[in-house]
């Protein structure tokens, strides 16, 4: 069951990349998530918002980048989709170090990061229609850490 | 933490000391602000200094990556120092720990550097 759910809609500006850290991270705040989910889940929100703007509308902040998100016991559900030019190659774009756009030092690794640090991962692209990120992530309690910790 | 970076001198290093997030749109005008540096100083030597670093994702990388190539084409060297365990993560899974070397101290860098 659902328990939690958020949308956040907002221009493809770099800008914005912090907006949608900090709601995300607003949104979990009740499940008391540690200092490393934090810093991860902040991490796999720019990552995907930071390419939506760059690579799915190139930079165009007239266009719309949107974040769904929803939490269902412990897991929290991400979704960050554009709708912009697409990904004409997905296995390529997954390659460690590929990207389209050195000149702007992008390190070829977003993706790669996204998806070693969510439990699963998935993306759908479709050219000039756009891009849907797809994650999920158990949130680990700060409470729960420490209980842990005493067990053992 | 407030967003801010700060370059200091050192015989003939720099050291970048990155506070708060060091994300997408960070990384543009930071970027402009090493670059200056450099050309002003002719730096030998980088070490970047994440002590007070709250956020860090590929764009940051891809700075550090970047200065990496610079500093390699005049012989020089590049380390880390700061890292939390949340940074060391990012460092790691991004393939960046394994070109470039994380060191205890800034007075651990000057030290080895000099050998
Ligand atoms: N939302 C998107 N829309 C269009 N292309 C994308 C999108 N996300 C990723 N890509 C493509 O996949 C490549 C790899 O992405 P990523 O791993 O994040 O590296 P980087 O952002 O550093 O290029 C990008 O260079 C781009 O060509
Ligand atoms: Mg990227």
């Amino acid at each position: 069951m659902v328990t939690n759910s958020m949308e956040l809609r907002f221009k493809a500006t770099l800008k914005n990349e912090s907006l949608a850290r900090t709601a995300v991270i607003s949104f979990i705040e009740s499940l008391h998530p540690t200092a490393e989910i934090v810093g991860e889940l902040k991490t796999i929100v720019s990552e995907a918002v930071s390419n939506a703007i760059i690579h799915g509308y190139h930079l165009d902040a007239s266009k719309d980048v949107y974040v769904k998100g929803d939490i269902e016991d412990d897991v929290l559900s991400l979704i960050i989709s554009d709708y912009g030019q697409g990904i004409k190659d997905i296995d390529l774009a997954l390659t460690p170090h590929y990207t389209t756009r050195p000149d702007l030092e992008r390190a070829g690794m977003g993706l790669t990061i996204i998806e070693s640090l969510s439990d699963s991962f998935k993306i759908r692209s479709v050219i000039n229609m756009g891009t849907r990120v797809m994650v999920t992530k158990k949130i680990v309690s700060a409470e729960e850490k420490v209980t842990d910790d005493v067990g053992q | 933490m407030e967003n801010k970076i700060k370059i200091s001198k050192f015989d003939d290093g720099l050291v970048i000391k990155i506070s708060g997030d060091l994300d997408s749109y960070k990384t543009l005008s930071y970027k402009t602000k090493i670059l200056q540096a450099m050309e002003k100083n002719e730096p030998l030597f980088l070490l970047f200094d994440l002590k007070d670093l709250t956020f860090l994702d590929s764009a940051g990388i891809g700075l550090i990556l970047g200065r990496y190539n610079d500093i390699k084409r005049v012989g020089g060297q590049v380390g880390l120092v700061g890292l939390s365990s949340y940074a060391a993560k990012i460092v790691k899974i991004s393939g960046l720990s394994s070109v470039i070397k994380t060191y205890k101290s800034v007075a651990q860098f000057k030290k080895e550097v000099r050998v």
